[in-house]
């Protein structure tokens, strides 16, 4: 567990959010647990750490605020949604991050960022800067003009390429899994959460099949290809269940939980002992 | 949705929503929302593009002089962006009408598909009875922010939501630039009594004597000779 342990001296996360973790099983917006993690958010803030969120839930926001009962099924639909969820969205993270006087700013991104050069310089220039003036960011696809459905893939691969944009030392990604199983919970009473793993190869890859979100659009696969990316960048990566927000807590103390995807850097540190 | 002749392109300063000392009006706001919504009540789909993000960032962070370098100025309109969103929000939610926010970049017209999804979130929006709220994607932008103050921009819009007619509120004095599609010449009405009344009355001449001429074009030449 002396990776574990690491987690403490992490200066700049990627803490990212799923629409499972911000709404109830009907989809509308949970502003307890929305509140929650902002208090979370902004104390670890408090505590000197460069916080950066990405945050899903803009269609999930837009419906809420339509009082439509299911989600729209056609892309015009749901882009129509996002782009008056997003305004919604982040009216709603203004408001509960007000309360602990911190001030936010909002960035919509599509995936071209990481294949423009300019876009690229553009983007981590902003998010360095919004750092140094000790605000943080919330980060979404910019789903109005993506040309995927959803190029991200519910924010997963975003927020991959979000922690290593910015070079930043931890992504955290909240939803509403515990973690990598070591076989299917639903099917398997001997299904253990795996707490960390050093190398991403074809059986985590194979594992990461079998499970599956109900509500997210990003399985476990976008979670497993998102830490793959981090690994690669010296990045710790941490899935595990956004449902109380405070355990981002207990993660920076070194506990137990979720998965820890252990990145080259940190095992280096223990090799000459 | 509504008929093609319909849709109405406002385009809006920040010295039109703004005090003298570059803090943000709210009372000219309010007043915009409610014409913008009252012009959406009489039938119109309206679609709103409006600066100042950068310049309420300033204002939240009460950073005293306006930022210089264009890093700042990202920073500042993401901060800023999120706050003008809300406002207008606040503005509208009075006259029980509902705003999205829709991010561009200048790429938009180059990339089909792009250009496709942008469109079709435009008229599903007008057919939701939703009021965009439109600006440029700052963060991630190429050109130098802010810079042609959104005329470029406007004219995508326009383009893209079939607009008729294109409004430019420019300066504090209640003034409006009128543009009809085909045409290059600005209509000016001093008072936003008569707006409503005007806006009918050149839809009517408009559909009357339809020019076929192409919108982006004429808007062009608007900017030209703005900036000429």
């Amino acid at each position: 567990m002396l990776y574990r342990k690491e987690l403490k001296y992490k200066t700049r996360i990627v803490i990212k959010i799923g629409t499972a973790s911000l709404s109830f099983p009907n989809g509308r917006l949970n502003f307890q647990r929305i509140e929650r993690l902002v208090r979370v958010l902004s104390s670890i803030h408090n505590m000197g750490k460069d916080v950066i969120l990405v945050s899903s839930g803009a269609i999930a926001a837009g419906a809420g605020r339509l009082g439509l009962k299911s989600k729209p099924a056609d892309l015009a639909s749901k882009q129509a949604l996002a782009a008056l969820g997003q305004a919604e969205l982040i009216k709603i993270y203004q408001k509960f991050f007000e309360e602990y006087n911190q001030t936010v700013a909002q960035i919509l991104l599509t995936r071209d960022v990481m294949t423009i050069p300019i876009r690229n310089k553009n983007a981590r220039n902003t998010l360095r800067t919004l750092l140094d003036m000790n605000i943080i960011p919330i980060i979404n696809e910019n789903d109005t003009i993506a040309t995927e459905e959803i190029e991200f893939g519910d924010n997963d691969t975003l927020s991959a390429y979000v922690a290593t944009l910015i070079e930043a030392d931890l992504l955290i990604m909240l939803s509403d899994i515990d973690g990598l199983y070591s076989a299917d919970p639903k099917t398997d009473n001997t299904a253990e959460i795996i707490h960390s793993v050093h190398y991403i190869d074809e059986k985590i890859e194979e594992l990461a099949k079998g499970a599956s979100t109900n509500f997210s659009t990003g399985g476990m696969i976008t979670k497993i290809s998102a830490a793959k990316l981090c690994m690669k960048d010296n990045i710790d990566t941490i899935i595990t269940n956004g449902a109380s927000p405070e355990i981002i807590y207990d993660i920076l103390d070194g506990e137990k939980v979720g998965t820890h995807f252990v990145s080259q850097k940190v095992k280096n540190l223990y090799t000459h002992e | 949705m509504g008929n093609f002749y319909e849709n109405i392109v406002v385009k809006i300063e920040y010295t039109a929503i703004s005090n003298t000392n570059g803090h943000i009006d709210l009372r000219k706001m309010e007043r915009l929302a409610m014409i913008l919504s009252n012009l959406h009540n009489s039938g119109k789909h309206i679609l709103l593009v409006s600066s100042g993000a950068i310049a309420l960032g300033t204002n939240r962070l009460k950073v005293s002089s306006p930022p210089q370098e264009l890093i700042e100025k990202q920073a500042l309109s993401a901060i800023g962006q999120a706050e003008l969103i809300k406002i207008y929000q606040n503005c509208f939610e009075s006259y029980n009408q509902i705003v999205a926010q829709v991010l561009l970049t200048k790429d938009v017209m180059e990339n089909q598909l792009r250009m496709i999804n942008a469109k079709n979130t435009f008229m599903k929006l007008m057919e939701m009875n939703i009021i965009p709220v439109i600006n440029e994607n700052d963060t991630v932008s190429t050109d130098d922010i802010e810079l042609n103050d959104n005329y470029p921009l406007t004219r995508n819009v326009a383009y893209l939501s079939g607009a008729t007619m294109i409004i430019i509120k420019s300066d504090i004095d209640s003034e409006y630039d009128l543009l009809l599609k085909g045409e290059t010449k600005t209509h000016h009405i001093f008072d936003e009594e008569k707006l409503l009344e005007k806006v009918e009355e050149l839809m009517n001449s408009y559909k009357e004597n339809e020019s076929g001429s192409f919108f982006p074009e004429s808007i062009k030449e608007i900017e030209l000779s703005k900036y000429n």
